[in-house]
């Protein structure tokens, strides 16, 4: 059942290279093989989670064992995104059918295959393959959209991941060089005595603003506006729920089994402030709806960022939290401004027009802004005990950055609110008021229920949410599942 | 002290230049062509490093001759690695290249500032908002003097 795994990757990946000639054929079969593989990934990964026994293991591709062959591994951190990918592309799957609809679904298969893959892969090497597979099939579903805006942004977030996947290169380059290995695992095992020094360092950095370009860190992230301004909304919201969490989780996978320099983790935390000021800063000046909630999606990676600087992986229970939270509450967010997209001042009196949209949204508003009882308090208290605990200035001037920015977070989510409270002018007729509905409003509406379940079983969730972040955490788990004969030796 | 020039400085300095090289030419440069033409030159850079990273001088390529004796041979994981980034690079590059026409049809100009000027107004104008900041509104008091309607361009590309 275990090899099972790699069928998660290979099956969208081939559907995605054989849906263009399916369509050709059959157009009525072609439409169902999408959603189909995806349930069908689905299946073996909650197969896997359900009777499994919340034991990592690790599959070596092709029988060739690592370090030298290219492993898979599934701890259930690794599992759940993987999972998520899946039930998200399944979610926001492009059902609706005209010209394109053969491309554009095979390219979401690609996305989808490359982001569980992002989850997954054990090797250096395989995950920057998987991270350029994401940022392609990303580049042709934003031009897609046809417009000439979408273009010019589809151009500029290229140039930019271009420099980012140069200096990923670059990066790996070095420690190709110094350790002679990619394995995850592997380098686990040698990083403390040959890259805890200034080429370590250097790589990390180098992996860092590479990676960070999908996680919109700070200074690489000019493109999260354009392009959540110009794709359609059901890819905002993959981008800003899914892909950018799972860049997210591989720059915490290198930080927590190969670079353990207490200056990685200031830099990070340096880049999260500066990433939660802009972020939050920008979406309090925006004047429209897409608009904000990207420079909100900013702000948030950069309270995921400081998170993930807290020393020894402290943080991790709160990253996961902060994570997944962020993932429902951005995914419905973008869904209802599917409807309500364009400028604020657009959006009066439309709670009247659709009651319950205007309801989802102070909902997620509440949630993302931190009330109790809502999951969202949940996760930011977690943070704010950790980064409480800590003595350093940095760290505090961290918290202080946070707790303010809950409050701009607050001050531009209501301002919304109010809005769409208010009364319709008089001189508009009713049908120029936007409206939610349809399959957009439903799919926030499933976020919104998940959010409301999770409320109400939040301590089951949280015991769960602990144990996989103690899992994850387990740097020697991590090694021995992966050389499960040979454990501590080098080779 | 000046180190000696062996071969092997002398191409990681060769790798190292390229990459800063291309970053600054993408940096730098007006024309978007020349930005991805750019990132090509980053890239050769960064795949000259990759097979810097597991070459030996006193071996051969590795290649199975004979059932005999094996000479050393280098080490062929950088060689996949960088045979692989180059088929992604050049697919990219590709995909880059198509989308350029595209811009250059819609907007009739490939100037960086130009194209993400018009950019943001289209975006502007979809959501019906005033842009946030633009050439003519510009953050503070005073407005910046217009675009000049030809810009003069020293590197005597088109305009």
């Amino acid at each position: 059942m275990n090899g099972a795994l790699a069928l998660t990757i290979a099956l969208p990946l081939l559907g995605a290279f054989l849906l263009p000639v399916l369509m050709r054929v059959s157009v009525a079969f072609g439409v169902w093989i999408g959603p189909a593989i995806l349930a069908y990934g689905c299946w073996i990964l909650g197969d896997l989670w359900l009777t499994g026994s919340m034991q990592p293991f690790s599959v070596a591709l092709g029988g060739f064992a690592p370090p030298l062959g290219i492993n898979l591994y599934a701890d259930t951190l690794a599992l759940l995104f993987a999972l998520a990918a899946q039930l998200l592309g399944l979610i926001f799957w492009p059902f609706k059918l005209d010209q394109d609809s053969a491309r554009r679904q095979a390219l979401m298969l690609l996305l989808v295959a490359a982001s569980t893959g992002l989850a997954l892969s054990g090797d250096l090497f395989n995950l920057y393959v998987f991270y350029e597979l994401t940022a392609v099939a990303t580049f042709g579903l934003v031009a897609a959209s046809g417009t000439s805006a979408a273009y010019a942004a589809t151009i500029r977030y290229l140039i930019l991941s271009g420099i980012g996947s140069v200096l990923t290169l670059f990066g790996i380059a070095l420690i190709y060089g110094q350790t002679g290995t990619l394995n995850l695992a592997h380098l686990a095992q040698l990083a403390p005595e040959q890259l805890s020094n200034e080429l370590g360092l250097a790589a990390f950095l180098s992996l860092l603003i590479g990676i960070g370009v999908k996680a919109e860190l700070f200074p690489v992230n000019t493109w999260v506006p354009e392009v959540y301004a110009t794709a359609s909304s059901r890819l905002s919201a993959f981008l800003a729920g899914l892909v950018s969490k799972l860049a997210l989780l591989i720059i915490l996978r290198l930080l927590l089994l190969v670079f353990h320099q207490p200056e990685a983790a200031q830099v990070i935390l340096i880049l999260g402030i500066l990433g939660v000021v802009s972020g939050e800063l920008a979406a309090w000046r925006a004047k429209e709806m897409r608009r904000m909630l990207a420079f909100s999606s900013i702000g948030q990676l950069g309270v995921l960022f400081i998170a993930m600087a807290l020393p020894d992986g402290q943080g991790m229970l709160a990253v996961l939290a902060l994570a997944l939270h962020h993932l429902v509450i951005k995914s419905g967010l973008f869904m209802l401004a599917d409807g309500w997209g364009g400028a604020l001042q657009r959006l009066r009196g439309s709670a009247a027009a659709s009651p319950l949209a205007a309801g989802l949204f102070v909902l997620f508003s509440l949630s993302l802004v931190g009330m109790p009882p809502l999951p969202g308090f949940w996760a930011k208290f977690t943070l704010i005990t950790e980064l409480a605990g800590q003595t350093e200035p940095l760290y505090l001037m961290g918290l202080t950055v946070f707790l303010l920015a809950t409050v701009v977070e607050a001050a531009y989510l209501f301002r919304v609110a109010a809005i769409i409270y208010q009364s319709a002018p008089q001189e508009r007729r009713p049908d120029e008021i936007p409206k939610a509905g349809g399959l957009s409003l439903a799919t926030a509406g499933l976020f919104g229920a998940g959010l409301i379940a999770t409320t109400l079983l939040i301590a089951p969730v949280g015991d769960r949410l602990q144990t996989i972040a103690a899992q994850a955490q387990d740097v020697d788990l991590y090694i021995n599942t992966v050389f499960p004969a040979t454990p501590g030796a080098s080779q | 002290m000046i180190p000696a020039l062996t071969p092997e400085l002398i191409l990681y300095a060769t790798a190292i230049g390229l990459t800063t090289i291309g970053l600054a030419g993408v940096v730098l440069s007006v024309h978007l062509f020349r930005m991805v033409l750019s990132l090509v030159i980053a890239e050769a850079g960064v795949n000259l490093m990759l097979v810097l990273a597991g070459y030996r001088w006193d071996a051969v390529a590795p290649i199975l001759t004979s059932l005999g004796e094996q000479p050393a041979m280098v080490d062929p994981v950088p060689q996949a690695m960088v045979l692989t980034a180059i088929v992604i690079g050049v697919g990219v590059q590709a995909l880059a290249v198509s989308i350029l026409i595209r811009i250059r049809q819609r907007y009739a100009t490939l100037d960086r500032w130009e194209v993400a000027e018009r950019m943001d107004a289209d975006i502007a104008a979809t959501a019906g908002t005033p842009r946030d900041v633009s050439q003519e509104a510009p953050l503070g008091e005073r407005p910046l003097p217009p675009i000049p309607a030809k810009r003069v361009d020293p590197s005597g590309s088109e305009s």
